[in-house]
């Protein structure tokens, strides 16, 4: 492990999918010695690349879990975290950005930024990742660099930043001219593992000098070394523009774009060489923490060894040697032997093996120290845990996570999956926060829920694969919820005499749609109508009710519930008898509310060849979709709609017959809107089945 | 079957065609108390719509003076009216096009003190599609294709039609003719935007450069003028042009059309 904190770098390689990330990061790791040869993501060896390490992935041809890796690059660490490009792994990608000081986000050089660069570039911004670009695939036909870096300053906002002009394009593209040093770079050898510098060809000449004009103009931006040595007309040194980019690069107000082909081993060397010069070490890196005794006031960390370990799990391995914590340290330093407390559940925690990480090998190692990742054994936690010194109460900033929108029940199809169904849904639910199971009180069923359907199928894949749990599923069901559309009033009495002590207590107040919220209660109970001592226990009652509507058992969202009134008796008022009466006027209230059922709406867009538009549009309108526009983008059409969730299953398969395979789709959670009459009448009609089913 | 004697449908028939709901009913009274209240209905044009079916309306300004803002009113008048509008784009993106909408709508709400403005939101959106081309993609063969996969395939029958950043270049006059068909062939009216420069000066009659050799296929031309702090909006040709309509302007803060009077 490097001692000097400033040659280090962890960074991410982020994009949409098939931009290459994987192939990508197979070549940096050859380059970098971490490997010795290489394999193709779908490769006619049937190694498959070595970050997807999940026998799935190599299967799918899809990265599903980031795996963490390091390797060396001019005396420079880099950590690297290989991160998938399906919106259904989302989790994955923001629990990846979180830990980072940098990433490397890929385009593809033909279909340039499509969908998900959008979603993962909306995910830097959140987690204020510097990023450089790499456009790759700059061999394949139809490939235009310069397509893209308009498409990433429009489309994406960056201020983007030429670094290389490519020597040909399509099949003739031969390698990069690098606008700083003013060489043509060639990639020679078997595997491009050799650089030839020449000099610029004569008919790019002119090109180059423009756009370097252009490179020192905008960098100049950044550094007043450099506009001096621009306006005294000094000569400007290489490091005065690479210190210049740099800056904006960690200020995030400047992309640098560099291009290449992973496949065809071109390009990449130089990307190497930008992270080490351009992208920041961890002490560049703002990062803080909560102090949870001081009201979580905000606490910057400092990045050195000296002080208490402030650390975050932000990933869990099921390895064959047990529970694999991957870790970043932001303070501090993390020793085999030290005691650390999980600021979550205040547990003390005795670290045992620490340990480096290489997709699916590992090494071991002492330390792991601030600003570096590094993976422990045996340590029980969930993903987003904080680790800290003994003593100290800071806690790393929440992770975003987004609330499940689909749900299926699962069936063991024998006794032994039973039992290990159990266990798979331990594991994943602890590594995966957007991954949720429980079982329906009512049914007996265990349901898993999740953000897609790809999402909980991998997950059932995995039971299978892993766990050896063999299960049936039901239909995919989606989260329902029911509000209200107007304000209602309700004035309720619980009276019971039935012999012993009596109950009584009377409820008033109304009810009323609420935006933005779930629930909001409000007292504003004058005179002691209701005794101080019973209101907890109507706003008890009436969170209860919350959680399943009486129009069709669905989750209520969106009331604000005010009591204004009331009435008590000194005998046979009780804690009891006002929770009835508060679930009575809430059911005499809702009534009369004029409830409806709302639905998941996502946002889905497609992006296909463009004489496949129609039919595309054609099998978005079959399912109830808005759509909202296409966009044309030469030869592919981008259309973006609104499709309620309820509809979009099977649309993979829908997608892929009418186009080809040629077509491929994006789908996030938009928003919950109210479903057409006629569809929650058919709700209805199910609901009232299974009830009487269940009975 | 039985059938309801009063009007010979089916009770299932009758419960989809006849039954308003309540809120239903709120949201579409919220709508014509919308379409009264806009200020275009003074500057003397017969039709909401402005134009006709076949017609051509262009509105004129210098950059950034508030073209799409005006024309996304017109859009969302139409759209309160339940009329499709078909917003093609050759600047801006889906999404860029999709804030204006969405800004100049919440500032109308804010503006008339709409309470239930999601709501509302909700009910005109399913009558706009917007369509964005590069302007090098742009040509009317192509637009006339996927139109026509929109209409066959009933996703999406237009009556109005705004054209967004086509250049007023030499090139025009052609396309113009060819969309001038498409107009009758999809009874629509559709407006377009020019862009007008500063140093261009105007013909006598105030018509900008761009407009002079294309104006017989325009049935109206507004211009936006900025005077002073304000922009006026000015009908250069069809009805409201002989000064006797009260003067609109477009107001720079919300860029809401406002009647002065």
């Amino acid at each position: 492990m490097k001692k000097d904190i400033r040659s280090v770098r962890n960074i991410g390689i982020s994009a949409h999918i098939d931009s290459g990330k994987t192939t990508l990061t197979e070549r940096i790791l050859y380059y970098t010695k971490r490997i010795h040869t290489m394999h193709d993501v779908k490769g006619k060896d049937g190694v498959g690349a070595t970050m997807d390490s999940m026998e799935l992935e190599k299967e799918r041809g899809i990265t599903i879990a980031s795996a963490a890796t390091y390797c060396e690059w001019l005396d420079n660490e880099i950590n690297i975290i290989d991160t998938p490009g399906h919106v259904d792994f989302t989790i994955e990608v923001e629990r990846s950005l979180r830990v980072l000081d940098g990433a490397i986000l890929v385009l593809c050089g033909v279909a340039g930024v499509q969908s998900q660069s959008i979603t993962v570039d909306q995910q830097m911004k959140r987690y204020k990742v510097p990023c450089i670009a790499f456009i790759n695939k700059c061999d394949r036909s139809g490939a235009n660099p310069v397509r893209v870096v308009n498409q990433f300053k429009e489309k994406l906002g960056h201020n983007a930043l030429l670094m290389q002009l490519p020597i040909g394009l399509e099949a003739d593209f031969d390698g990069v001219i690098d606008l700083i040093t003013m060489k043509a770079v060639y990639f020679d050898g078997d595997k491009g593992e050799k650089i030839r510098l020449e000099e610029i060809p004569t008919d790019l000449s002119q090109t180059a000098h423009d756009n370097r004009e252009n490179l020192i103009d905008q960098a100049a931006m950044f550094s007043d070394e450099l506009t001096e040595a621009i306006l005294e007309e000094q000569e400007v040194t290489d490091e005065m523009i690479f210190a210049a980019i740099r800056q904006g690069v960690i200020s995030r107000q400047l992309t640098p774009v560099f291009m290449g082909s992973a496949y065809k081993n071109k390009g990449i060397q130089p990307l190497l060489n930008a992270v080490t010069q351009l992208l920041p070490c961890p002490l560049d890196v703002e990062n803080q923490a909560l102090d949870m005794d001081n009201d979580e006031q905000t606490v910057i960390l400092s990045n050195t060894t000296d002080k208490p370990l402030v650390a975050l799990a932000f990933k869990l391995e099921d390895g064959p040697y047990g529970q694999l914590t991957y870790i970043r340290v932001y303070q501090g330093a993390l020793t085999k032997g030290d005691t650390i407390v999980n600021a979550r559940t205040g547990k003390k925690v005795k670290v045992g093996r620490v340990i480096r990480m290489h997709a699916d090998q590992m090494e071991d190692i002492d330390t792991i120290a601030a600003g570096y990742i590094g993976a422990l054994f045996g340590v029980d936690c969930a993903s987003g845990d904080t680790f800290a010194s003994p003593g100290i109460s800071l806690t790393m900033t929440s992770m975003h996570v987004p609330e499940p929108v689909i749900s299926l029940a699962i069936f063991p199809k024998d006794n032994k999956s039973e039992i290990n169904i159990s266990k798979a849904l331990g594991r994943f639910t602890k590594e995966d926060p957007t991954f949720k199971t429980y079982v329906n009180a009512e049914t007996g069923d265990t349901i898993i829920s999740g953000m897609g359907e790809l999402h909980l199928e991998v997950y059932i894949e995995r039971m299978r694969r892993e766990y050896q749990a063999d299960v049936t599923t039901s239909p995919p069901r989606v989260a329902y919820r029911e509000t209200i559309t107007q304000h209602a009033e309700f004035n309720y009495i619980h009276k019971k005499q039935t012999g012993g002590a009596g109950q009584f207590g009377r409820v008033a107040g109304y009810l009323e749609p609420l935006q933005d919220e779930d629930f909001v209660f409000e007292n504003r109970i004058a005179g002691g109508a209701i005794p101080t001592q019973f209101i907890p226990a109507c706003e008890k009652s009436f969170k209860t009710c919350m959680k399943k509507g009486p129009k069709m058992g669905f989750p209520i969202t969106g009331i604000r519930i005010v009591i204004n009134d009331g009435a008590s008796h000194s005998v046979d008022s009780s804690e009891m008898a006002f929770q009835a009466a508060a679930r009575g006027a809430f059911l005499q209230g809702y009534a009369k509310a004029k409830p409806v059922i709302h639905e998941p709406m996502m946002k889905v867009v497609v992006e296909t060849p463009t004489e496949f538009q129609g039919a595309v549009m054609a099998t978005l309108n079959q399912r109830r979709a808005l759509i909202v526009g296409s966009q044309d983008e030469g030869p592919l059409s981008v259309i973006e709609a609104q499709v309620p969730l309820s509809e979009m299953f099977g649309y993979a398969t829908n997608l892929r017959s009418v186009s080809k395979g040629r077509a491929q789709f994006t789908m996030e959670f938009l928003t919950y809107k109210q479903v057409p009459h006629a569809i929650a009448e058919e709700l209805m009609k199910k609901v009232v089945e299974e009830k009487k089913n269940v009975a | 079957m039985l059938l309801n004697p009063q009007c010979g449908k089916t009770n299932a028939e009758l419960t989809t065609d006849k039954i308003i709901y309540i809120k239903e009913r709120n949201i579409s009274m919220l709508k014509n108390e919308l379409i009264l209240n806009n200020p275009l209905r003074r500057m003397g044009y017969e039709s909401d719509d402005i134009l006709n079916k076949g017609q051509f309306g262009a509105v004129m300004a210098r950059a950034g003076v508030g073209k799409t803002a005006f024309l996304v009113q017109l859009a969302l008048n139409s759209m309160l009216r339940e009329k499709k509008v078909l917003h093609i784009s050759l600047d801006d993106h889906v999404k860029k096009v999709g804030l204006w909408y969405k800004e100049v709508f919440s500032r109308i709400a804010t503006q008339y003190d709409i309470p239930q403005s999601g709501q509302l939101w909700d009910s005109v959106l399913p009558h706009r599609f917007i369509m964005t081309f590069r302007v090098e993609g742009f040509s009317v063969p192509k637009l006339e294709e996927r139109l026509t996969d929109l209409i066959e395939q009933d996703i999406f029958k237009p009556d109005m039609m705004i054209i967004d950043g086509i250049p007023f270049d030499d090139s025009v006059n052609s396309d113009l003719i060819k969309l001038k068909t498409l107009s009758k062939k999809h009874p629509m009216h559709m407006w377009f935007t020019i862009r007008t420069h500063r140093h261009e000066e105007p013909d006598p009659n105030g018509t900008p450069l761009q407009l002079i050799p294309v104006a017989d296929l325009f049935e109206v031309a507004i211009q936006l003028v900025p005077v002073g702090k304000q922009i006026q909006i000015k009908a250069l040709k069809g009805p409201g042009t002989y000064g006797d309509q009260p003067v609109l302007m477009l107001d720079p803060a919300t860029m809401l059309i406002q009647d002065q009077a």
